[in-house]
């Protein structure tokens, strides 16, 4: 995995990735097909959130606690917080429909 | 402004390619990135998941770049994601963060299943510069070609990635056929596609020594 923006925080992520990592492979592959109801759908992200906060969620605090430290001594905030409110996600190009096969 | 667009069809099914977008580094073609750190991660009430990474990019200045132009040639770039395992999609929008007055690049790309179990990727750029002086439209310009330059060889080092997903995931199935799974089958591609001037040259390729990236196999199932 790639290097933390701090050599301190670098051992600190690879562990949270490498949990991310293997519960999004579960996450990718969902149980529920593509034409499930919103119901199921519902359901099955929200026993992922909860299996993700179980199985990474310290992991996360830790680390996003010395990354958040790295950026306020390398005087990243204000470029990170500018680049937030521009919200680029919102104006994104709309997602074709779902395919249902 | 200058505007790229091209698409481009994986054999591969979503789930994986998207798996590999997000592992993507490191990679032994993409020795320019120096850092990639999540710095939120969120689930929305619609089951999607946002995802902000803050990557440190090294580049070098063309050779007509006026002097000080740049404190230094590094760059923050911001990747914001949004992932839909329920539709199938994801979108990714980067641009770098500072610098932006010289040059403002903005990438989006898309992820999106299609039919017979494949993948198709989009991908657009806007290039802008606010530079002035006369180097403007130079200045576009040359971020268009370096993307255009790149942009196969960050395909050879994401295809590595994807290589890696596909045999590990074979891996049960393909019972005591350890050919398959030797690393020099990524090794001719690579050394094919390795500019001449590229640091990557300089350090020793972490896949002949075994080395770091080599074990996404081994940290990804340890857990």
């Amino acid at each position: 995995m790639a290097h933390s923006l701090s050599e301190q925080c670098t051992p600190l992520k690879r562990e949270y990735d490498a949990c991310f990592n293997a519960w999004f492979e579960g996450y990718l592959e969902p149980a529920v097909s593509t034409s499930a109801r919103p119901e199921e759908r519902q359901k099955f992200a929200q026993e992922k959130a909860a299996e993700y906060e179980r199985n990474c969620g310290k992991l996360w605090v830790q680390y996003r606690e010395c990354v958040q430290k790295a950026v306020k001594d390398r005087g990243l905030e204000s470029l990170l917080e500018q680049a937030r409110t521009e919200n680029p996600l919102k104006d994104a190009p709309p997602a074709p429909p779902a395919e249902s096969s | 402004m200058r505007f790229y667009s091209q698409s481009f069809l994986y054999d591969d099914p979503w789930s994986i390619v998207s798996y590999a977008f997000f592992m993507r580094y490191p990679n032994p073609l993409a020795s320019h990135i120096l850092s990639c750190d999540v710095i939120s991660r969120t689930f929305n009430p619609s089951g999607t998941l946002s995802t902000t990474r803050l990557i440190l990019k090294s580049g070098a200045l063309p050779r007509w770049a006026p002097k000080g132009i740049v404190s230094r040639a590094e760059s923050w770039v911001i990747e914001e994601s949004e992932v839909d395992p329920a539709g199938r999609v994801v979108r990714c929008m980067t641009r770098n963060l500072d610098h932006v007055k010289v040059l403002h690049v903005e990438e989006r790309i898309v992820f999106q299943a299609v039919d017979d179990g494949k993948t198709q990727q989009t991908t657009e750029a806007r290039f802008v510069s606010n530079f002035g002086w006369g180097l403007t439209k130079k200045i576009e310009t040359h971020g268009l070609t370096k993307f255009k330059a790149n942009i196969q060889r960050s395909r050879q080092g994401f295809s590595m990635i994807l290589d890696l997903i596909r045999q590990s995931r074979m891996q049960p199935m393909a019972m005591g056929s350890s050919d398959s799974y030797t690393p020099s089958r990524f090794l001719s591609p690579s050394s094919d596609v390795r500019a001449p001037a590229d640091k990557a040259e300089e350090r020793p390729l972490g896949l002949r020594g075994g080395g770091s990236w080599l074990s996404l196999r081994s940290w990804r199932r340890s857990s």
